[in-house]
């Protein structure tokens, strides 16, 4: 981005839009295998397509025969009804490959949609046990592109690709059993020409793999940056970046445009290497087979008819070498996407984890230390939280608050030390049945496209129009709801960008008290709601805090000092824990310097 | 405009000299191509049944020179339509990034990120392969055409006439495959431009869906659409599965045409065996282009879909004009509002400001407090234009900001808006947003002023650390401290802060506050807030409900009035 702000030698451990990402070199077949695993449940569909396109390649085939007997027989005896009997079986055999062509259209494009269906939906579900990690580290442009783009690049590689592959495989066999019948020695000749083919595919397929896959970097560099440019287009407009923006766009995409040419420039040498050594092969039959008929060792009809069969040999061949080139092309995506599928998550459940039964709420920390990337955070915190009681997380910026309420929901996994909730280690137990008994609302709130009915539902899917207006009224979100066009039944836009801020936390705090939480952990949740809201929001939060354990993060001193007990995090461990009173107590306290300096001032 | 006519005009006509060498060339191996089965013809005469080996290798050496410049070229015209056609999507990507930055905010509103971003890729991809292969085919196909009509011709008239009997019926069936394959290739448009955004959000709301134990919903939510895009792939091959096998059986037809009539006529004597038997060897090149018409017809209805798409958004009229107007004089930073309401478009019931009316200067301080949702955010956008008054006027420096050059009345103005964006990009890039051209130690010396040098220097990497998508990753407050420090970097007459320190502890908010008063003499500044502390220095506190102005004045006189002010000071500051 800016040039003379970036160091060089940048340790890279996130991705960036202009940062390619790092892949492995080697074409393996077991991703070729992994691509059939796709195909597998539908092998009976396969199996009648390809059946389908043998009656049609049949039918195909009668055209020339039928050709050839009125040519020789019905016309040269002016034998008019059986040209017409010739005719009419020419258009039967038009009709039926035209239904076959029909089914296979079909047939094929199901089998190819249902494999994209299948592939996209485990690279979704996939997508949704990954954890934070994954997606802070590289722009989420480069998520959805896999997704949605390079999933549908292989549509005709598992449809058409691989069912041509069969058929041709099975004309090959054919045309050589042929040749082989009419003259070994042609043939033996006819197969020299195959390893050159091989020796050339080969070379081009290492550059063509290369070249694709810098393709698919730039590809994904490109569409990155496209779609962070969208979503901060507001930032870009009020900073007036236009022209900053263009030529770094211009240089993205000139990247594209230059992997692009260098790999399809690549991916073109395919098919003159064929048809030349194609043409090589012929060449070497006719002038084998000009000097053998001199020789009289074979007849002109054997010629004629071996070097007819040979372009049955090599069409197939060049078919093939197609499939190859578009396997080479399509692997540099795949290989993208499996390795999102394969993608460990960092947090999951392990193999014998239990459901988390319903929660009370005692939660104990002991000794637990954690850091992101190679800095410590969290060095040995314990402490010891009875149900029930609300506490209020205070301390300098950075000293791990946040930390703490994202590892109680096992949002990361801590490096020492226990997390129990209720006396049961927190790693022990299924992810989903611990977050679904927890309450989280951070200050970004995240609002999705829909009603805004649909977003305070997401907090309890089946939850009734009643219960979801009665939170909305608990929260104070109510009036400004009904104010609105269509009142809960408004579109909300993407992020909820037609709502303030403050109005985006208070749906999320309908959302959440919705929910129903056993433990409630608020982050900066009503940093944006003005203080009249509050104040009215404070009976509905009390009301939420009863009877559940909740822990606060907030600067509004009101907040704090309702809290059962406040804990001071400061250097990764608990500094000091108590009640306002308690803390105010201590000379020369820790949270007393900070009341002094904070809320004194004012 | 006929979308293809634009496409023309506006993309591919720049390019249009390689445009016509690539198809000279296509021209020239179509030619070769014919050569082919003729130097066959005079092997199988000549050397095999003739028995002349000496013209053999001559003839064998051509068959092989041929197909080799034949590939040559073949490859070299392939590159030129690939490189032109690149030369215009780029182009095209370009004027729609370009536009990207000249729309309104309401586009933004209207328009989901996952749709504007199926245009700039899926849909210039479709445009792409349209001008480097569809036209490529067209143009060959065409030729075959020709020259296989000139051969037949030549052959036999009143034969080649009756095989132009199918070409009505072939017409017709192309027409209402047109007809009939166009709706479902918007459809699936449309399909995939959702199941990306549905995938977009999912990306951007992963913090929610795993707080809230989700996944199973969401997925639910995708396989919806997934399901749905592939419903609308299958019927648009539905409509392929009813009319290909028309239009191939047609093609197909030819050769029964050919014997039947071509059978009749040499009965009866209009024609030889051997002319019969060469026009049927010469048919497969009039069959050939026939079979494709169908396919190319499938590519070029499916890119007028996206064409048109494209098209659309670039012919977006921004109503809020970047380059209308040229001004010079430079912005000193007098804001004025005059009477000022304002609805959004989308919603003109609910009045967002009504009759604001107010002043300042440079070196003044304009406080803003009020409930949620009373139009605190909109005021101040009015100042950068961002949207147009309804009624009244924004006046900065006297004049009103409609006779400013948009672009240059922004520049004068560095906002930090209440939704801190933050790119995926180092923590120093994330500063320097604003000034490209700024070195180090300025990127540091306002991360300073903002409070945020010393986390960003606690960091893993300190200002090289690269920082999630939107700043995940970061607390509130450091977000917000680093989007202080982006804004302070462009050195604004108007600096506007829409809650920028809701998340910043009361310690470093004061520190801000004074490094802020420092910096902020000759300029103007703009303060929304929540927090009494944030705005009660401030040369004129402004209490908005409802979208109008209720109480004005300083902190003494405010709390003199005993009224929202006040109430809102004691409760933040009186408990004690």
């Amino acid at each position: 981005m800016a040039s003379n702000v970036k160091n060089s030698n940048t340790k890279i451990k996130r991705n960036t839009f202009d940062v390619d990402e790092a892949l492995e070199e080697q074409l393996s077949i077991k991703d070729l295998k992994r691509v059939l695993d796709y195909i597998k449940p539908y092998k009976s569909q396969v199996f009648i397509a390809l059946i389908i396109i043998l009656i049609a390649n049949f039918a195909t085939l009668i055209g020339p025969f039928l050709v050839m007997q009125a040519i020789d027989n019905a016309i040269p005896n002016g034998d008019i009804p059986q040209l017409m009997t010739l005719a009419i079986i020419f258009l039967i055999s038009v009709i039926i490959s035209g239904l076959c062509v029909s089914y296979r259209i079909k047939n094929i494009a199901k089998i190819g949609q249902n494999a994209l269906r299948d592939m996209r939906l485990e690279l979704f579900t996939h997508l949704q046990q990954l954890s934070f990690d994954f997606f802070d580290s590289r722009p989420h442009g480069k998520i959805l592109i896999r997704v949605v783009n390079y999933i549908n690049t292989l549509s005709d590689l598992l449809s058409n690709g691989l069912i041509n592959l069969i058929s041709d495989l099975f004309s090959l066999v054919i045309a050589f059993g042929f040749m082989l019948h009419i003259n070994v020695r042609f043939t033996l000749f006819s197969l020299m020409f195959v390893p050159i083919l091989f020796a050339l595919a080969f070379f081009i397929k290492t550059m063509q793999r290369k070249n694709f896959q810098t393709l698919s970097n730039k590809q994904s560099n490109m569409n990155a940056y496209i779609h962070e440019s969208i979503a901060g287009i507001k930032t870009s407009q009020s900073f007036v970046r236009e022209k900053e923006n263009t030529d770094i766009f211009d240089n993205v995409q000139t990247d594209y445009r230059s992997a692009w040419l260098r790999a399809i420039g690549t991916m073109f040498l395919m098919q003159p290497a064929v048809h030349n050594v194609q043409v090589l092969a012929t060449a070497l039959i006719y002038f084998l087979g000009a000097h053998a008929i001199g020789d009289q060792t074979v007849t002109i009809g054997v010629v004629i008819a071996f070097i007819g069969y040979l372009g049955n040999f090599w069409n197939p061949i060049v078919n093939i070498g197609n499939f190859y080139n578009a396997l080479v092309t399509g692997s540099a995506y795949l290989e993208r996407i499996f390795e999102t599928i394969d993608e460990t998550p960092a947090v999951m459940d392990v193999p014998d984890a239990f459901d988390m039964p319903s929660i009370v709420g005692d939660i104990v920390f002991d000794n637990v230390r954690f850091g992101y990337e190679d800095i410590e955070i969290l060095k040995g915190l314990s402490f010891n939280v009875k149900a029930g009681e609300s506490i209020a997380l205070v301390g300098p910026t950075g000293a791990g608050k946040s930390t703490i309420i994202n590892l109680v929901s096992r949002f990361y996994n801590i490096d020492a030390g226990t997390i129990s909730i209720d006396g049961q280690n927190i790693s022990q137990v299924k992810l989903h049945s611990l977050r679904s008994q927890m309450g989280v609302m951070l200050q970004d709130t995240f609002i999705f496209s829909g009603t805004i009915m649909d977003n305070i539902r997401y907090g309890k899917l089946d939850a009734t129009e009643a219960e979801i207006i009665a939170a909305a009224k608990a929260v104070q979100a109510h009036d400004f709801i009904m104010n609105m066009k269509d009142g809960y039944e408004t579109e909300i836009n993407e992020r909820g960008s037609n709502l303030s801020a403050g109005q985006r936390q208070l749906l999320s705090f309908a959302r959440t008290l919705l929910a129903d939480p056993k433990i409630l952990i608020l982050d900066e949740a009503t940093a944006s709601i003005d203080t009249k809201t509050e104040a009215l929001l404070q009976t509905a939060l009390d009301r939420l805090l009863e009877g559940r354990t909740s822990f606060i993060i907030a600067h509004r001193l009101s907040t704090i000092k309702n809290a059962s007990r406040i804990f001071y995090i400061s250097n990764g461990i608990l500094q000091e824990a108590g009640s306002h009173h308690k803390l105010m107590e201590i000379p020369d306290g820790h949270y007393r310097k900070l009341y002094e300096s904070q809320f004194a001032r004012a | 405009m006929d979308v293809m006519h634009w496409l023309w005009k506006n993309y591919v006509r720049p390019h249009r000299m390689k445009m016509v060498a690539a198809m000279f060339l296509v021209m020239v191996t179509s030619a070769l191509a014919v050569t082919g089965p003729l130097i066959v013809g005079h092997i199988v005469d000549e050397v095999l049944e003739g028995g002349n080996l000496d013209v053999l290798m001559p003839l064998l050496i051509a068959m092989v020179a041929i197909m080799f410049i034949r590939m040559t070229i073949v490859w070299c015209f392939r590159m030129i339509f690939e490189t032109f056609s690149q030369d215009a999507t780029c182009a095209m990507r370009r004027d729609l990034y370009v536009k990207l930055h000249e729309m309104d905010f309401d586009y933004f509103s209207a328009n989901k990120v996952g749709d504007i971003m199926a245009k700039m890729t899926g849909d210039v991809e479709t445009v792409r392969h349209f001008i480097a292969w569809v036209v490529y085919s067209l143009f060959e196909n065409f030729m075959w055409l020709s020259l296989s009509l000139i051969m037949l011709i030549r052959i036999n008239v009143p034969l080649t006439l009756s095989l132009s009997l199918v070409a009505p019926i072939l017409g017709f069936y192309a027409v209402r495959l047109v007809k009939e394959v166009r709706p479902t290739f918007a459809d699936i448009r449309e399909s995939f431009s959702t199941l990306n955004s549905v995938v977009a959000e999912n990306i951007g709301g992963n913090r929610v869906v795993k707080a809230f134990a989700r996944e199973d919903y969401e997925v639910e939510k995708f396989q919806k659409q997934n399901l749905d895009f592939r419903e609308k792939n299958l019927i648009s091959a539905g409509v392929w599965a009813k009319y290909l096998p028309v239009l191939d059986g047609l093609s197909s037809m030819l050769g029964g045409i050919v014997i039947l009539v071509g059978g009749l006529f040499v009965i009866n004597g209009y024609m030889t065996v051997g002319d019969l038997v060469i026009f049927n060897g010469y048919l497969w090149m009039l069959a050939v282009p026939m079979r494709m018409f169908g396919w190319l017809l499938n590519d070029f209805q499916r890119s007028r879909a996206s064409l048109e798409k494209i098209k659309e958004m670039l012919d977006v009229k921004p109503k809020i004009p970047l380059e209308a107007i040229q001004t010079t004089e430079a912005i000193k930073g007098f804001v004025e509002f005059k009477n000022v309401s304002f609805h959004f478009e989308d919603d003109d019931r609910v009045a967002v400001l009504k009759n604001v009316s107010f002043k300042t200067k440079p070196g003044e301080t304009v406080g803003i407090l009020g409930e949620t949702g009373s139009g605190k955010s909109t005021l101040v956008s009015l100042i950068s234009r961002f949207y147009d008054a309804v009624d009244g006027e924004v006046l900065v420096d006297g004049k009103n900001v409609k006779t400013w050059n948009t672009r240059q009345l922004r520049d004068a103005i560095s906002t930090v808006m209440q939704d801190v964006f933050l790119f995926s990009d180092t923590t120093a890039a994330n500063i320097a947003f604003s000034n490209t051209s700024a070195d180090m130690s300025q990127v540091k010396h306002v991360a300073k002023l903002a409070d945020a040098h010393h986390f960003i220097e606690a960091l893993s990497d300190g200002y090289d650390t690269i920082i999630g998508e939107r700043g995940t990753g970061l607390s509130g407050g450091q977000k917000q401290r680093l989007s202080l420090a982006r804004a302070l970097l462009k050195d604004p007459s108007i600096l506007i802060l829409d809650d920028t320190t809701s998340a910043v502890d009361m310690e470093t908010e004061y520190k801000i506050q004074q490094d802020l008063q420092k910096v902020g003499v000759n300029k103007t500044t703009f303060i929304i807030a929540h927090r009494v502390s944030s705005v009660k220095d401030a040369d004129l506190i402004l209490v908005l409900n409802k979208g109008e102005i209720i109480e004005r004045g300083t902190h003494d006189t405010l709390m003199a009035k005993s009224g929202y002010y006040a109430t809102v000071y004691n409760e933040q500051i009186g408990t004690q």
